[in-house]
């Protein structure tokens, strides 16, 4: 194979996801939350991809089809979520929207 | 030649991966992080051209950054731009927990890469020309892998509704729930 | 047969159940003559029994009839059997006779009461666990029909359960008749134990076993017996038991109930027989009562108690007979005292009733001008009780004092006790008399007699009361010395007499009996009818009788006390720190912990996040490792 080997595409793999770890774990914003959790599928796909062609075997690419439309989906919702609650005129901040606190 | 290129192109995707995944998390403004994160899916396109899986990869500029993304822009600018305070606010062991949580996941996979399943990275396989194509995909897709195509194509009807339910409550919002999360 | 003795045993708890089942959608009245009904049934089925019994040769007549067999194990087995025999028939025509009229005089004293059909299931409850108590076969079953016994006493003392001090009064009869319960279960334990043969027309209970053995048997026995007669020192239950309404007493704790311990002492003599120490102590028993009894007697203030004492003391003459040997010298006098003392009660009852519920003899005076025909009949029941000829009272008493003088050294102590014992109920009773019917009519008596017209009563009480009357004339010729001795006849199979006094006995007791007698209703003419002599001041005796010769306090300072206090101590020390405070802690502890634990419910999602990101690095960790 021409390029660098498969190693090196999973690093950049491993960085993105915890690029997105952390933008989800420090962001404030849900909106930001939903990106970085894209950030981290998309990481999670790079390997699928990677090991895909390390092995020669087409079901990585079916599972990152599969994770592509599952996050589609998982947005869709948390989109609709974000929706409802700026009609309802509620602060954007995951910090403020703690009511299902024990 | 041809390999001096393709590591050209793969290095330049790969900063462009990473730095668009940053600017992503750093961001103050929503709208500039979307489109970050747009940024982040062609690059990402490029990579897998290189690992050849030429499906996904058009899948994933399609769907991906052209469905997925533009819904994203339209709730965003629906919703308003409103800069947050990225760093601030929640509690203090939140950000350290959240370095610390991330930086550990992060040294553990480049570790475990490394060890590197000693060597038995090195070696690719094989692959013909019919590797990544539409054809072949489509093919897993009916066979050997029916059940999870159905069942996707399920979890995306439902997310569909629950889109649908989700969005379509504002009529009946009594006043008291607004007070909720204050 | 047979079947007639199942049917006199059946039909009152057939009664009882019909009441029951049918609630408050029958009228009060219907269930009062069902009630009625079904203890007429049972007389006229143990009538029948009896004519078929007296055709069968004397030698012949035990008949055990079993329904199935209830208990069984292995070769062990109880069946559930009744016994037909002369001593049996004999109480099962006393029980269900006078019974039937004390139910019917029940249908005109109970009405307009809120709870007349409760007290006419109880009744019939009553007359049915009677039957089964003297007719069953087999030890098991007698204790059965025992403690059912105990239940309907209990039930009918609280009728009145608004009124707390009838509740005591029923709970503390109830409790006395279990420590009689209690010896006798151990006493029958006892016997199985010991491989003795539990059917009661069996008597080698003696055969095989030892003296100790059947001493304790017999004392286990004499325990219940004692309890359930009210005698000495399970005693003080008794007066307390005339809370509930009239002919309750009049049944229960006249007639019946409490005459079930000497129905004992006769049909066990077998085992008293094997054990003579114990049949001495109960002839003592009934002797020391039949004193007691008469003293404190004479300072009751409540007509009841004076006859509930009177019952006392007569029951204690019983007793002393049926532990001299006298069976049926005992079981005659039950049968007079039966009808006696019924009248009494009931004949009271009517006195009640037209005063409106007073019990109280200083309030009445005179009564005579307004019921003179229930003051004579309670003349009779009173020179009856007194044993005076020719009434019955002085037949049935008279033998059993002709037994005792016949009996030895310990007979003739006895007797001279028995002796006191007759002026002393010729006084009392007729202290009552006076003090209730003649005199000036006391004001309280002008103003609240409320005679039902010119008639004294309802008819249902007084037809009764007459029946009696005529029952406690007559009832005592079966038996004149010299000349016939139909008890003895009947009896004698089952219930051999160990003594019998010879006619010059006889007589001589009688004579001296009678003068007694007469003495004592002498001299409480004198003091009461009259007024002239004074009675004699020693306050401390008028202490002790009034307080009953501190039994109730002894038994407070005795029993109760530390029971209670050692349930509080309990409580207090045990119940309250270790079994609550261990419920608490394990509570608290739980509330203590899910509080605690509810702090990681932040609501935050990104403590959540954090959570699951540290989670996924220790995973890596582990996989990483695990690998190498």
């Amino acid at each position: 194979m021409m390029g660098p080997e498969i190693p090196l595409y999973l690093t950049v793999a491993s960085f993105l996801f915890a690029t997105g770890a952390l933008g989800v774990l420090l962001r404030r914003n849900p909106l930001i939350v939903l990106l970085s959790l894209e950030i981290m599928l998309n990481g999670a796909n790079l390997a699928f991809i990677s090991f895909a062609r390390r092995l020669g075997d087409g079901d990585g690419q079916i599972f990152a089809v599969a994770v592509m439309a599952v996050a589609a989906s998982e947005v869709v919702v948390g989109l609709g979520l974000v929706v409802a609650l700026h009609r309802r005129d509620l602060e954007l901040d995951v910090d403020r929207l703690s009511t299902l606190r024990g | 030649m041809g390999d001096f290129l393709v590591w050209v192109v793969w290095v330049l995707a790969a900063f462009a991966c990473l730095g668009s995944g940053i600017a992503v998390v750093t961001f103050s403004n929503p709208f500039y992080s979307a489109l970050a994160l747009i940024g982040n899916l062609a690059s990402l396109a490029v990579l897998y051209l290189l690992l050849a899986a030429e499906f996904v990869a058009a899948a994933q500029v399609l769907v991906y950054a052209g469905a997925v993304m533009v819904m994203f822009l339209f709730v965003i600018a629906y919703v308003g731009q409103r800069a947050d305070t990225v760093w601030t606010g929640g509690p203090s062991w939140q950000f350290v927990g959240g370095v610390l949580a991330g930086g550990a996941i992060l040294v553990e996979v480049i570790i475990a890469i490394g060890l590197g399943a000693s060597g038995r990275l090195r070696d690719e396989a094989d692959i013909d020309a019919a590797f990544g194509s539409p054809a072949e995909i489509g093919r897993l897709f009916l066979t050997d892998h029916l059940l999870a195509f159905e069942i996707t194509s399920i979890v995306l009807l439902v997310a569909a509704v629950g889109g649908v339910v989700l969005g379509g409550q504002s009529r009946r919002v009594p006043e008291e729930e607004a007070s909720l999360g204050r | 047969m047979e079947a007639a003795a199942w049917v006199c045993l059946i039909s009152p708890l057939a009664g009882a159940l019909l009441i029951t089942l049918g609630g408050t959608r029958i009228p009060r009245r219907l269930a009062a003559y069902i009630s009625t009904l079904s203890v007429a049934v049972s007389f006229v089925a143990s009538v029948i029994v009896f004519f078929a019994l007296h055709d069968r040769p004397p030698d012949d007549r035990i008949v055990l009839s079993e329904a199935w067999t209830w208990l069984a194990a292995g070769d062990f087995g109880v069946p559930l059997d009744i016994l037909i025999d002369p001593l049996s028939v004999f109480m099962m025509l006393i029980v269900s006779g006078v019974g039937a009229l004390i139910v019917a005089y029940s249908i005109g004293y109970m009405d307009g009461d809120d709870e007349e059909r409760r007290y006419f299931a109880y009744m019939s409850l009553f007359v049915f666990s009677m039957l089964l108590l003297v007719q069953s076969a087999n030890f098991v079953l007698l204790l059965v029909g025992w403690g059912l016994v105990g239940l309907s006493s209990y039930l009918l003392i609280g009728h009145h359960h608004e009124r707390p001090s009838a509740v005591a009064a029923a709970k503390k009869a109830f409790i006395m008749n279990a420590l009689g319960d209690a010896t006798m279960a151990l006493a029958i334990f006892l016997l199985f134990w010991k491989g003795a043969p539990l059917g009661l027309s069996e008597f080698e209970y003696a055969d095989g076993t030892s003296q100790t053995v059947m001493t304790l048997v017999a004392l286990g026995m004499l325990g219940g017996a004692v309890a359930k007669s009210a005698q000495i020192p399970l005693h003080t239950w008794l007066p307390d038991a005339m809370e509930g309404p009239t002919p309750v007493s009049a049944l229960i704790h006249a007639a019946t109930m409490v005459t079930a311990g000497v129905y004992m002492l006769v049909r066990l003599h077998p085992i008293f027989e094997a054990a003579p120490e114990v049949q001495d102590l109960a002839a003592g028993i009934g002797a020391a009562t039949l004193v007691v009894a008469g003293l404190i007697a004479l300072v009751q203030t409540d007509i009841k108690r004076v006859i509930a004492y009177s019952t006392m003391s007569q029951i204690g003459y019983m007793f002393l007979g049926a532990g001299l040997g006298a069976y049926v010298g005992g079981m005659f006098h039950l049968m007079t005292h039966a009808f006696f003392k019924a009248l009494l009660f009931l004949a009271a009852g009517i006195v009640i009733h037209a005063l409106a519920g007073e019990q109280d003899m200083r309030n009445m005076g005179g009564l005579r001008r307004f019921l003179p025909r229930t003051r004579l009949t309670f003349l009779v029941g009173s020179l009856a009780l007194a044993g005076i000829p020719p009434l019955s009272g002085f037949w049935s008493k008279d033998s059993i004092l002709g037994s005792a003088l016949a009996e030895g050294w310990y007979g003739r102590t006895l007797l001279v006790v028995g002796l006191a014992g007759v002026f002393l109920t010729g006084l009392y009773t007729f202290r009552m008399f006076f003090l209730v019917f003649e005199g000036d009519v006391s004001p309280f008596a002008r103003e609240h007699v409320h005679a039902h017209g010119h008639r004294e009563g309802p008819f249902s009480m007084t037809s009764v009361v007459a029946v009696l009357a005529v029952l406690a004339a007559v009832g005592g010729l079966i038996a004149i010395p010299g000349l016939w001795n139909l008890p003895l006849d009947w009896l004698g199979p089952v219930a051999e007499p160990l003594v019998e006094a010879n006619a010059l006995q006889d007589y001589v007791v009688s004579a001296i009996s009678v003068a007694l007698a007469l003495a004592g209703i002498g001299v409480a003419w004198a003091i009461y009818g009259t007024g002239r002599l004074r009675i004699p001041r020693v306050a401390w005796l008028q202490r002790l009788f009034e307080k009953k010769f501190y039994f109730d306090e002894a038994y407070d300072l005795a029993f109760y006390r530390p029971a209670a206090a050692t349930a509080r101590g309990w409580s207090r020390f045990f119940e309250r720190p270790v079994i609550q405070g261990s419920i608490d802690a394990v509570a608290g502890g739980t509330r203590r912990a899910g509080g605690t634990v509810s702090h990681t419910q932040t609501g935050l999602v990104r403590s959540y996040a954090l959570a699951l990101a540290f989670g996924v690095a220790v995973l890596i960790l582990v996989f990483v490792s695990v690998r190498q």
